[in-house]
């Protein structure tokens, strides 16, 4: 008896559960790209891990190994005022995996869109919601084992006095390493999307602006970064204040 | 009984429908009794999870040593079921290699009520608490992708894992999540105590003292029913601070020296104690607090500093922390290393 209650008691349960999500029908199977594209200093340099740069403020060569990011909460605001809402939008770029630096988005419903909605980082809810898979597994290495959270940014290499490793992250109070972008697309061009065309969002980025504020890696962030903290945030949002769009290719 | 299952079950569905979000699930698990008397577990269950063979294959993992870089050290190798799941009465434990731990290793029982992880609260969910000692140096030192291709190779964890998740690639989701439902099921709330409490016993006349002294003079921070409010504090250990506790995790100035108030319960199994257990006796434990509220240093003001206890006072008090040993979880098979 107890256990038919139990089970009709979580049936009910799970019919509330299930009654709480919104239904969202795409209208068609559309799809479309973003294409990351990083560049070094504003004189579009392209910007390549495994090659010697000099920081175009404080002229320090910086050899980047690695650099991997996270975007996160893709949408598009259509014009007639409705906001297409990827599912589970979690993506890791990571410069050594070409495939990585092209986000593919699928289900877009047919319509034309003026602007993109993003997260530079993980939002703060996946941060504490225990483990992730997809992109936000731990076998990333973009998860912090001893203090929970993730690497919203992880940039490493070689500079003139050693080496450099920043691990940004830090997702609440004023150590956040996440900025939420709402970008219109440029010069009021509108992303077609219809079951003929592939359109193409073309993003372009400056990792040279990790160092804006603190000059270079010498300078007062240091080297080394390995934990929430404002120096963290200070890099994480510099860097992410040069994520733009470029243009689009419809 | 049912009336009040049907009640509560129903108060959860209307929260549930307010808050279109699933708050509190009771355990869908026998092997999890929440006592009547313990607050509502932090760790929100899900309907559909733990089942017994989840349980189980997360019992596997915890007592394998495939989980440490060279086959060589389990979970249980430092969390030792006689010990309420704390290491051998060592203030480090060794990891791989022979390398030494910086922290006593934490005992293992009544997780689900826990917000977060590790004597310095940095660990925000019990699902990645695995990752730490897996991946640290001076733990298991194995990398998890690492971990995650072995499993993947091994036919029976290959087998198993289908069992629980369904066929296909092994993930650390998986592993962890299996972990989680073994570490749920370590609920420990059969010690005198508990039984004092159910009218299914009663106090010696010393023990019933010894509690009335535990709640005046320690309870507020080492709450009942659970022996701990899980808040942190520094309670005076030290002036400097070799070891940041919470501020290592917060990087603010008033959390050094801070480190989460451990239950008391199975005290007697789990010494020695502090973070860096320093005291290997109940006894150097109180004269601590005895002396700790006269000092200069700086520490919580829930510490009593007016504290005094004569010698009989004392006796009593260490008789009441041994009604909070629980014999039965100790002794529990369910919890034990699997036989096969």
């Amino acid at each position: 008896m107890k256990t038919i209650i139990k089970f009709a008691a979580f049936a009910a349960l799970a019919v509330v559960a299930v009654s709480c999500k919104k239904e969202s029908k795409p209208k068609a199977n559309g799809e479309c790209h973003i294409e990351m594209e990083y560049v070094w200093s504003m004189n579009n340099l392209p910007f390549t891990l495994n090659k010697t740069l000099y920081h175009p403020m404080t002229k320090d060569s910086l050899n980047f190994k690695t650099f991997k990011h996270y975007i996160s909460n893709i949408k598009l605001h259509n014009v007639d005022g409705t906001i297409w809402t990827d599912q589970e939008s979690y993506y890791l770029v990571d410069l050594s995996n070409p495939s990585s630096m092209k986000i593919h988005l699928t289900n877009v419903p047919e319509g034309e869109y003026d602007r993109i909605e993003f997260t530079l980082g993980v939002d703060s809810l996946r941060n504490v919601s225990g483990v992730q898979s997809g992109a936000l597994d731990p076998v990333n290495n973009m998860f912090w084992s001893w203090s929970s959270g993730y690497i919203m940014i992880k940039a490493e290499g070689i500079f003139q006095k050693g080496n450099f490793s920043y691990h940004l992250g830090g997702f609440s109070g004023l150590n956040k390493a996440i900025t939420q972008k709402n970008l219109a697309f440029p010069n009021g061009e509108l992303l077609k999307i219809n079951a003929n065309a592939s359109p193409v969002i073309h993003m372009k980025s400056n990792p040279a602006k990790l160092f804006h504020t603190h000059g270079s890696a010498e300078g007062a962030g240091g080297s080394k970064i390995h934990m929430p903290g404002s120096a963290a945030t200070v890099m994480a949002q510099d860097f992410n204040s040069s994520v733009q769009i470029d243009h689009l290719h419809n | 009984m049912i009336i009040t299952q049907i009640r509560t079950v129903g108060i959860l569905a209307v929260l549930i429908l307010l808050s279109c979000r699933r708050d509190y699930i009771e355990p869908p698990s026998t092997r999890i009794i929440v006592p009547d008397y313990f607050p509502l577990p932090v760790y929100k269950f899900s309907a559909e999870g733990l089942s017994e063979d989840e349980i189980d294959l997360g019992r596997r993992l915890f007592y394998d040593p495939i989980l440490s870089l060279d086959s060589s050290i389990s979970c249980g190798s430092c969390h030792s079921q006689v010990h309420a799941f704390a290491d051998h009465n060592v203030p480090f434990s060794m990891g791989v290699g022979g390398a030494i731990g910086k922290r006593n290793a934490p005992a293992l029982f009544n997780l689900a009520w826990h917000n977060n992880f590790m004597h310095d609260g940095g660990i925000n969910h019990i699902e990645l608490v695995p990752l730490a000692p897996i991946t640290d140096e001076l733990e298991m030192n194995l990398p998890i992708q690492d971990l995650i291709l072995r499993l993947n190779r091994n036919k029976k964890y290959q087998a198993m894992f289908a069992n629980v998740y369904g066929a296909g690639t092994i993930t650390t989701s998986q592993l962890f999540k299996a972990i989680t439902s073994f570490q749920l099921t370590l609920v420990s709330s059969s010690a005198k105590y508990d039984k004092v409490l159910l009218g299914a016993d009663s106090y010696t006349p010393i023990e019933k003292r010894g509690h009335d002294i535990f709640m005046n003079s320690c309870g507020s921070c080492h709450q009942p029913p659970l022996f701990s409010d899980f808040s942190f504090a520094n309670n005076g250990l030290d002036s400097v601070f070799k070891d940041a506790g919470k501020g290592r995790i917060t990087q603010l100035s008033e959390d050094v020296g801070r480190f989460k108030v451990p239950s008391l319960r199975n005290i007697s199994f789990t010494y020695p104690y502090m973070h860096d257990g320093r005291y290997y006796t109940l006894r150097e434990v109180i004269d601590h607090y005895l002396a700790v509220g006269k000092s200069s240093k700086v520490f919580d003001k829930r510490i009593d500093v007016d504290l005094t206890l004569n010698e009989s006072e004392i006796q009593a008090l260490l008789k009441f922390l041994e009604t909070l040993n629980d014999y039965e979880f100790i002794k529990d098979k369910r919890h034990s290393e699997p036989k096969n």
